[in-house]
């Protein structure tokens, strides 16, 4: 992350287009993100829990125990990597502001509830799924927002 | 340090102990810390219908470990550097011990199954060392960010 001590980043010829595509690339991932999980686990309460549970006389089999696990596992990682490179991208650009860290703190934390919504989902209430659902919506707009305010940060500011 | 990144570090804290534990019940679910039953899922047991692992099958499920396990310790571990905590001991130690046991984390399966069963213990107890020894990182790196005070 050495783009956090280069001192004007907008004037900067190399790494603007740098750190441009990466935000690119990252609102492309977010924006994948979703209709990838549309079309596996489900991004809404009904989908989601036909996804964990089941369904009978849909001849739905639940997720194995194993396979959703790997499955968080696997998540946990992916939107750690992204919010974190997001959120020092976005805090870089916006000079710190409060507004950005307002946003930033909101990110977090709600990427972390999505992320401890789901176990919970699975093992204890289903209930959790709500919270999952709301969420996850949460974090991905918060994201896609964090991206494009740095990219009009770094050409319009 | 900056307020902003001192409360980036807490939730990396809470995202790492999330990745941590995950690891755990999935390590649980598969495996196993019972020795039997760990050497079982590697080199196969007729009466609980498991096949043995081929080193394809192993090298597939420790690719992305290679790549995330590099990557989560060094930021972990580079946290550190910021720390009054970097000159001492302590960190090398840390630093080794992490970086040992994650090798042997990843790759003591290919020796289970092409050397010998006795690595069975180097697998689960590099696991337990790992699993152990970041949660200590962070609490270093908390211990250290309380000493600061906030601008």
């Amino acid at each position: 992350m050495k783009f956090t001590i280069i001192k004007d980043l907008k004037q900067d010829s190399l790494m603007k287009p740098i750190l441009s595509s990466l935000l690119f690339f990252t609102l492309l991932y977010l924006i994948s993100d979703i209709f990838v999980k549309q079309s596996s686990f489900g991004i809404f309460t009904q989908t989601i829990h036909l996804t964990l549970f089941g369904d009978e006389e849909q001849f739905v089999d639940p997720i194995t125990q194993s396979s959703f696990l790997e499955f968080w596992h696997g998540e946990i990682f992916f939107i750690m990597m992204i919010v974190f490179t997001l959120s020092t991208i976005f805090i870089r650009v916006s000079n710190a502001s409060k507004s950005a860290i307002v946003i930033v703190n909101l990110l977090m934390i709600s990427s972390i509830i999505s992320l401890i919504s789901l176990p919970l989902a699975y093992f204890i209430h289903v209930g959790f799924i709500q919270i999952y659902v709301l969420t996850f919506f949460v974090w991905h707009i918060l994201a896609i927002l964090s991206a494009l305010t740095s990219l009009k940060g770094l050409y319009y500011a | 340090m900056h307020k902003a990144y001192k409360v980036s570090i807490l939730y990396f804290s809470i995202f790492t102990l999330m990745l941590l534990v995950s690891g755990i019940m999935i390590f649980e679910s598969k495996i196993g810390f019972e020795v039997n039953r760990a050497l079982a899922y590697y080199i196969g047991d007729k009466e609980l219908f498991l096949t043995a692992k081929s080193n394809s099958g192993i090298l597939k499920s420790a690719l992305p470990h290679i790549f995330a396990f590099a990557l989560l310790s060094m930021v972990t571990l580079h946290f550190l550097v910021f720390t009054r905590y970097r000159n001492k001991s302590i960190v090398k130690i840390l630093l080794y011990t992490i970086l040992s046991a994650q090798f042997f984390e990843i790759f003591s399966p290919f020796l289970i199954i092409n050397i010998s069963d006795i690595f069975i213990y180097l697998k689960i107890v590099s696991f337990f060392i790992y699993v152990c020894m970041i949660p200590v990182v962070l609490y270093l790196l908390f211990d250290s960010i309380a000493q600061i005070k906030f601008r």
